[in-house]
């Protein structure tokens, strides 16, 4: 099979999810449509070890993984505080900043 | 059509399918639902590429522990929160389907002009440390090493970071338990509150025990069910 | 596989992770009385002692095994932790540049006497903003000194950015420089709405752009099978395979470009500059900058040089849309952090116009900016901070009307630093702007020096507007009122006017510096 799928199958994925961070509007599904863009990059990075054929990319992935955890943790701590300040998770509504 | 690649086409279109579910579901615990699906059907990929490691991690960190935070946080916000697909920003979304597209196809384009002729598997990168573990550990701790230690910043600052936005503290002295009893001592009800229900036709949490006399006790209910609370509760009422 | 760090070449970083993690077992264990006066001893001491080490290795390896090849010296080079980061002139002269900035961004974080309640953060992020409990606990004088470790392991990603020699590390430098700024933008003492907006806005735009930076290190890794820039670099001269290499540096780019805020990744300055802690602003505008663009700089030149006459029209583009409407908008602004910001915005692209250049004149050029540039903006925020009405930091451009006649001497030194940001002649920004652009002409991009030009008067249009406001307008009574601030705001803003302007009457030692600072190891 043509290794290349694998890197189109992760650049489909991260598409989508840049998508999602446009087009939706509750931070916390933006935030998921982020999560999904970071395993597109791990899907390339597991891909690009096999076809390069060193394990960097895996340990790469691995690295990611836990970066994206910390992420995480902190993304969803900052839109906790927000939530209780406003009962909102609409990115629409906290738009005090615009005008 | 080999095994390796029925495993791809199985498991890469559900993962689309999870991406896409993700992005048009209106409830955010559907949403959550398919990422988990997305990212279950990575890992089944991660398995084909020669990296059972990652595969694990995948499953335990991303659909275990990530995805569960996520869920967490929905619980929190209001499960039924879900998401108006009405657009705000006239025209926004038309634009971001083109430039999608647009993107998405430049991406793939470049990808797929790219002969590779490489394919040169793991054999010998996991032979070389007599495993696929074996050769991840001998490169997180050492080409790695710093990015490894470094990346402890990272899980510290997201501890910090999580309690100095989410704990509360408190701002008078906790009342010691003598103090408590004085209080109640001193106070007009030393007995315990009725409990709801007592002597009335039901015993649901909502219904007033009856005193002696006959009438309602709103002292039995717990605080959200009395009737004096009950007006100016309904403006906290969780707006979604 | 050779296990080994040099402890010894990553001192800087070291102390300062170091100092996070002692600042935490201070935040655990030591009664809270004492904490503020611990947490400064050790975030001054632990900057001081980094800059020293910095300062001290550096002169010492100049000294012993600096070769000069055809008149051009080649300054330190050296690659620490089997190849992560890269010890070199730059990245020594960057690195030095962000403690500075560190030591005066800390000394801001620690003022407390312009606001009545206290310093500039929220007495406990974690209450409702308008709660009781917020009442109680500003009113019993809390102060969140969980601050202190946030800032500190800020700092030492700072620091690791622009010296990581492979996009793993960078990565990770990346988001531990970025995670303790999506949190310290969320804990204003006033305005918590905006400021928790500012926090979001900011987080979610962060963590879109690292993806993005983190698929484009997936292509590359893909042609180069390594993500040390060195292996990069020459995999690339090997290879033919166009489409895919420039598909990876373009998402890269994409991904710091948001860091330093060109345009069109710029929509998160405005508002996380208006919405966040002041001092914080003036810590995070400078020294993310300056990061940043070490980090830019060093994946551009030595990872992807050998394909700059791909990549320079994309830099080309971003450089003329970032300086045209980073100053076109910062005219149309009449909030005055918001107008920095846009101006922050135009000042990425004349640096951009360093990097396009691809020169070692471009190199050196933009090290004397981001210095410049760093104490400009540290010393710029310093004065909004203490510009104030009875509801915290004026900051509507209507209230700085008549200020030159309420307080000449602060509305003079803001003067000073709008020159600078003008580029006049006798302030840094003249010098800065001049090396830039004298570097941009040799370099073959004078288009973009003539649209830099442009720009320029257009910018120099809203700081004279914002002199003239201050000077030349009666005072009436939105007036805001100067507050007196304590020694650490009155030193931060002292320092900065005086190197504003020595840089710009004798700045030959520090254009000689980075000169000498070379190039970098490859």
């Amino acid at each position: 099979m043509n290794p290349n799928n694998y890197l189109i199958l992760a650049a489909i994925l991260f598409t989508i999810g840049a998508f999602g961070v446009v087009i939706r509007r509750n931070a916390i599904i933006v935030f998921m449509s982020v999560e999904m863009m970071l395993n597109a990059a791990n899907l390339a990075f597991a891909s690009a070890a096999h076809t390069t054929g060193s394990l960097d990319g895996q340990v790469i992935a691995f690295f990611v993984m836990v970066v994206a955890a910390a992420e995480v943790v902190v993304g969803l701590a900052i839109i906790v505080t927000i939530f209780r300040t406003r009962r909102s998770a609409s990115i629409d509504e906290a738009n005090l900043l615009k005008y | 059509m080999s095994g390796e690649s029925v495993v791809f086409w199985i498991t890469g279109i559900f993962a689309v399918v999870g991406a896409l579910g993700m992005i048009v579901s209106r409830k955010a615990v559907h949403s959550a639902l398919w990422v988990a699906f997305a990212m279950v059907n990575l890992a089944i990929l991660y398995f084909t590429l020669e990296a059972p490691f990652l595969a694990t991690t995948q499953i335990v960190v991303y659909t275990g522990a990530v995805m569960m935070l996520f869920l967490f946080v929905l619980m929190i916000v209001g499960v039924d929160s879900s998401d108006s697909l009405l657009e705000t920003l006239k025209g926004q979304r038309l634009l971001a389907i083109l430039f999608g597209l647009a993107f998405g196809a430049l991406l793939i384009s470049a990808i797929t002009s790219t002969i590779s002729v490489r394919n040169n598997g793991l054999e010998v990168a996991n032979g070389d440390y007599g495993g696929n573990i074996q050769g991840l550990a001998h490169l997180i701790f050492g080409r790695y090493l710093l990015a490894f230690e470094v990346t402890s910043a990272l899980l510290i600052t997201a501890a910090l970071g999580a309690m100095v936005l989410a704990h509360r503290e408190r701002w008078t002295p906790r009342k010691t338990h003598i103090e408590m009893s004085k209080e109640r001592t001193f106070s007009n009800q030393v007995t315990p509150l009725p409990n709801p229900g007592v002597l009335a036709r039901h015993n649901a949490v909502d219904t007033p025990a009856l005193l002696p006399d006959g009438s309602p006790s709103q002292a039995s209910l717990p605080v959200q069910f009395r009737e004096t609370a009950q007006d100016s509760d309904n403006s906290k009422e969780v707006t979604s | 596989m050779k296990t080994s760090i040099e402890y010894a070449a990553l001192a800087p970083i070291e102390i300062l992770l170091t100092a996070g993690v002692l600042s935490i077992l201070i935040e655990a264990f030591v009664p809270r009385i004492h904490r503020r006066t611990l947490q400064l001893f050790l975030v001054f001491g632990s900057i001081v002692v980094a800059f020293g080490y910095l300062v001290a290795s550096a002169t010492q390896i100049l000294n012993g095994n600096a070769s000069v090849t055809g008149g051009q010296t080649q300054g330190i080079r050296e690659l620490a932790a089997s190849g992560s980061v890269a010890i070199d002139g730059p990245g020594l002269f960057t690195q030095g540049t962000l403690l500075i900035v560190a030591f005066i961004g800390a000394m801001l974080f620690a003022e407390r006497s312009v606001d009545p309640q206290g310093d500039a953060f929220a007495a406990r992020a974690s209450t409702l903003p308008g709660s009781e409990d917020e009442r109680q606990f500003t009113a019993q004088g809390w102060t969140q000194t969980e601050v202190w470790p946030l800032f500190l392991f800020a700092v030492g990603g700072m620091l690791l950015f622009p010296v990581s020699n492979d996009l793993l590390t960078m990565f990770v430098a990346l988001e531990v420089l970025s995670l303790p700024l999506y949190l310290l933008a969320g804990m204003a003492r006033r305005r918590r709405l905006l400021s928790q907006e500012a926090s979001l806005k900011y987080f979610v735009l962060g963590a879109f752009s690292s993806a993005f930076f983190l698929f484009g290190s997936a292509l590359i890794y893909s042609i180069a099978g390594s993500v040390e820039f060195g292996t990069i670099a020459t995999a690339l001269t090997n290879t033919l395979q166009d489409p895919i290499l420039l598909a990876g540096i373009g998402l890269i780019a994409v991904g710091l470009l948001f860091k330093v805020g060109a345009v069109p990744f710029h929509q998160w300055t405005p508002d996380v500059y208006q919405g966040s802690p002041t001092p914080l602003v003036a810590f995070m505008g400078a020294g993310t900058k300056i990061a940043a663009f070490g980090a830019l700089f060093r994946t551009f030149y030595v990872a992807f040089g050998g394909m700059r006459w791909e990549w320079r029209p994309m830099m080309w583009v971003v450089a003329i849309l970032t300086m045209l409407i980073g100053s076109i908008l910062a005219v149309t602004q009449s909030d005055i952090k918001r107008m920095l910001a846009y101006s922050s915005v135009a000042h990425t692209g004349f640096i951009l116009i360093a990097l396009t250049a691809t020169s070692p004149a471009g190199l050196s050029s933009s090290l004397f900016y981001l210095l410049a540039y760093g104490f400009t903006t540290l010393g710029l925020f310093a004065v909004v901070s203490i510009v104030r009405d009875s509801s915290g930091e004026a900051t509507h451009l209507s209230q700085w009307a008549g200020l030159g006649k309420k307080s000449p001497l602060v509305a003079s030194t803001f003067a000073l630093f709008l020159f600078a940001l003008a580029g006049i002649p006798l302030t840094s920004g003249f010098t800065a702007k001049f090396a830039v652009f004298a570097a941009g002409v040799a370099g073959g991009v004078t288009p973009l020096v003539i649209v830099a030009v442009i720009s320029s008067a257009i910018a120099a249009f809203f700081y004279a507007r914002v002199v003239v406001l201050m000077f030349f307008t009666p005072e009436n009574e939105n007036t805001a009122d100067v507050v007196v601030p304590s020694y650490f705001t009155k030193v931060a803003i002292a320092v900065s006017a005086t190197a504003t302007l020595v840089l710009g009457i004798a700045p030959q030692p520090v254009l000689d510096a980075v000169v000498n600072a070379g190039l970098f190891v490859r």
